[in-house]
């Protein structure tokens, strides 16, 4: 029993599967239909409050079928338990795509419903839907599209006197103003940036900015400039190196809002958390706004262009398992979420809402706290957004793959040009040609 | 479970003999399945089931949903060509190779400084035994910021006593591994303490005066006496060590996950990441059943020698 936990697990889940197609069948479509709701995937309730605001939001409108909230675990775990769930026929009727890397397994292991439907019907505005499409069907509807931002602090950079970011800035403009912060501020303490371990700091960037730059061509010569300018950063003491960040656990939450950066690339979902953080007292009060990222070059920086950034929206899929009954009411919680009223629920909570129009812009930074300037306004509702994870069978183990060269190179433990080599050698022989 | 059906074994030498003598038996018999039942019920649904599905469905190719495609011994070939299997494998064995002569010998070292009678004995056995039962987690964050290699206490210190370059330990390749194995030998040395304090009360106080009478300094003792005495327990440990080194995952998974790069990843780390990060669950199967091999095989070879030891 100690050996191998893990493979039980799963075998475990596996046997629950045998155990519940015995009796399950017939039972939970008597069951569920008496207390007339749906369900509804989500995770960490207490702190993700998107689920119940879109649920509230939708069972307002006086549904068939009331949908209920269904909490699962935050992180990694998410997607595991919901696996499991599946497999053993005990999930939610709606589900959360959490991002684009287990779309694939779920949509080929038949465990998504075809809404085409419902993605027909909404604005051409929303955000991602592209990325849910296999085979010209849709099988989940995006509610959600964070971007890719520069998070600054306006307070640090007129104490060090540097120009603030104007939208026309490239990777090479963001480093200057780094190093100069850094030059400005360090006697306080202060540095000019702060970018997290994580492999999209880096990997994001490059993939969705880059000219042909294609995750499962098995060519990660595109990383190159991207790692040079972040290894250089850390050499010149303008962040945090690597090592750093993780045996410290450092936080971007702590960096950016104690104000011991000036400059954070982060995802979208941070302004929520900084504003209720500032209000809270566990972030400093301190001016800040949001621009747009730094771009690969200049041919699209500048508030008359638009920017390319990325992330993965965040979608809902139906559960095929679910009664036929609940069908339709289940497509119209989809159209609902993704739709203006949803945009709009999701941006009064400081979500970004998959539909950006002006209406919901205006609600957004309209929240106590948020910034009030006009790139911040423009960084956060122009912008192509690419996904992250291009959906196909390969991406979840080329993703791995690509994180373990991020820790390698950035630890210094291989060059640049010895990490992307080692992981091209390995994306061939583990992954692409298997 | 085998004693207990040893135990009923017993008496049915006496079956032929009817009567009051076979309903005894018959009650012994009842009773000893009721003991057992509820583990084994236990045992037989969460883990039997599932080892024995395991061996199945390392010869498909499973993604958790639908029906699992049988593809022979395909996930075998895939692993003796897969590079990472053998960094996992090579990674395994190093932390092995070095976990268990290590933790031996300071585990045991404590024991016999421990089973001396000194002042605080009681408060020194029980810090000695705290590692074991902090949680996982707290022990990776707080031996992390120890490592840490800027502002670390471990690289202050290094640097105080003249080294100036001191080790990157968890954010360098070359001495995550280390690292990771001094946590795992200070986080199990109380344990395996107090199964070498438990064997150290064993041996007979006549031994030692013999061995004195005879001239024996501490040193010879400890060779002459103590060592061979301890011998069962050391087996044991050893045995326990092994198979624990060859499973390790919570330490890695929490205080490096695997990395920089390859440098810390073990194959129950890689069984985990093939699995449940990939949804590949017929080759995380197929190589489990490799490090299951391998845990076996290790096993039997002690077993073998230990029997060789004792004839």
């Amino acid at each position: 029993m100690r050996r191998f936990p893990l493979m039980m697990a799963t075998a475990a889940v596996t046997f629950a599967l045998a155990l519940s197609s015995c009796g399950g069948g017939e039972s939970s479509g008597d069951g569920s239909e008496a207390t007339g709701t749906l369900t509804l995937a989500g995770w960490s309730l207490a702190s993700t409050p998107e689920f119940q605001t879109l649920a509230d939001a939708f069972n307002a409108t006086d549904p068939k079928y009331k949908v209920e909230v269904k909490e699962y675990q935050d992180g990694n775990n998410y997607d595991t338990q919901m696996v499991a769930d599946l497999a053993a026929g005990t999930a939610p009727d709606i589900y959360v795509q959490k991002n684009l890397k287990n779309f694939y397994t779920y949509q080929d292991g038949e465990q998504l419903l075809d809404v085409s439907d419902v993605a027909t019907e909404l604005s051409d505005e929303t955000g991602g839907l592209d990325a849910y499409e296999v085979d010209g069907k849709t099988w989940a509807i995006p509610y959600r599209q964070d971007a890719w931002v520069i998070f600054y602090n306006k307070d640090l950079f007129a104490k060090a006197g540097v120009a603030e970011p104007d939208g026309t800035w490239t990777w090479d403009d963001y480093v200057t103003a780094a190093e100069q912060l850094t030059a400005a501020l360090g006697a306080d303490g202060a540095q000019g940036a702060y970018q997290h371990s994580w492999q999209s700091v880096v990997q994001g960037f490059a993939l969705a900015q880059t000219p042909g730059a294609d995750l499962l061509s098995g060519d990660f010569s595109y990383l190159t400039p991207y790692y040079e300018r972040s290894l250089a950063l850390a050499d010149a003491g303008a962040m945090p190196d690597y090592g750093t960040v993780t045996t410290n656990k450092l936080t971007y939450q702590a960096q950016f809002g104690k104000q011991k950066a000036a400059l954070l690339p982060m995802g979208t979902w941070y302004i929520a958390t900084l504003i209720a953080q500032q209000a809270s007292g566990d972030a400093d009060a301190f001016e800040w706004g949001i621009a747009p990222a730094p771009q690969y070059d200049e041919s699209t920086t500048g508030t008359d262009n638009v920017p390319v950034t990325f992330a993965d929206p965040t979608g809902l899929g139906i559960n095929p398992a679910l009664d036929e009954d609940k069908v339709q009411t289940a497509k119209d919680f989809l159209a609902f979420a993704a739709g203006p009223d949803g945009a709009k629920a999701m941006a009064g909570i400081g979500i970004t809402p998959a539909l950006t129009s002006d209406d919901v812009v205006d609600t957004f930074f309209a929240t106590d706290g948020a910034p009030t300037d006009e790139l911040s306004k423009f960084a956060f509702s122009t912008h192509e957004v690419k996904p992250e994870n291009p959906v196909s069978e390969h991406t979840a183990a080329i993703q791995n793959l690509l994180n373990e060269t991020h820790s390698a190179i950035l630890s210094k433990s291989v060059t640049v040009d010895e990490g992307i080599a080692d992981a091209e050698q390995r994306a061939q022989d583990e992954v692409l040609n298997k | 479970m085998s004693e207990s059906s040893v135990a009923i074994a017993r008496p049915t030498g006496a079956v032929g003999t009817r009567g009051p003598l076979r309903r005894l038996w018959l009650r012994n018999a009842l009773q000893g399945w009721g003991f057992i039942l509820p583990n084994f019920v236990g045992f037989a649904l969460l883990t039997m089931v599932p080892v024995v599905t395991l061996f199945y469905y390392a010869f498909t190719s499973w993604n958790a949903f639908g029906k699992a495609k049988f593809t022979g011994v395909e996930n075998f070939v895939r692993m003796w060509n897969d590079g990472s299997f053998w960094t996992a494998l090579w990674n395994t064995v190093y932390y092995t190779a070095f976990h268990i002569p290590l933790t031996l010998v300071v585990s045991l070292g404590l024991a016999l400084l421990l089973n001396r009678r000194i002042r605080g004995l009681a408060f020194f056995r029980t810090a000695a035994f705290f590692p074991y039962i902090t949680s996982i987690v707290a022990i990776a964050v707080v031996w992390n910021t120890l490592f840490s290699p800027d502002y670390g206490p471990i690289n202050q210190f290094l640097r105080a006593i003249g080294i100036d370059n001191p080790p990157g330990w968890t954010a360098s390749a070359t001495w995550s591994m280390p690292a990771v194995i001094i946590v795992g030998t200070w986080r199990e040395m109380g344990y395996y303490m107090l199964l070498f304090l438990a064997g150290l009360q064993t041996v007979p106080r006549e031994l030692y005066e013999a061995a004195r009478v005879d001239g024996a300094n501490r040193w010879q003792q400890f060779w002459g006496v103590t060592l061979p005495m301890l011998r069962p327990t050391t087996f044991f440990v050893t045995v326990m060590l092994t198979i624990g080194s060859f499973k390790v995952f919570d330490l890695i998974l929490v205080m490096t996950e695997g990395g920089p790069g390859q440098s810390t990843l073990v194959l129950s780390q890689y069984i985990y990441q093939k699995g449940f990060y990939e949804n590949d669950f017929g080759y995380a199967s197929a190589v489990s059943i490799v490090l299951f091999a391998i845990c076996i095989a290790v096993t039997v070879i002690q077993f073998l020698y230990n029997k060789r030891k004792d004839a």
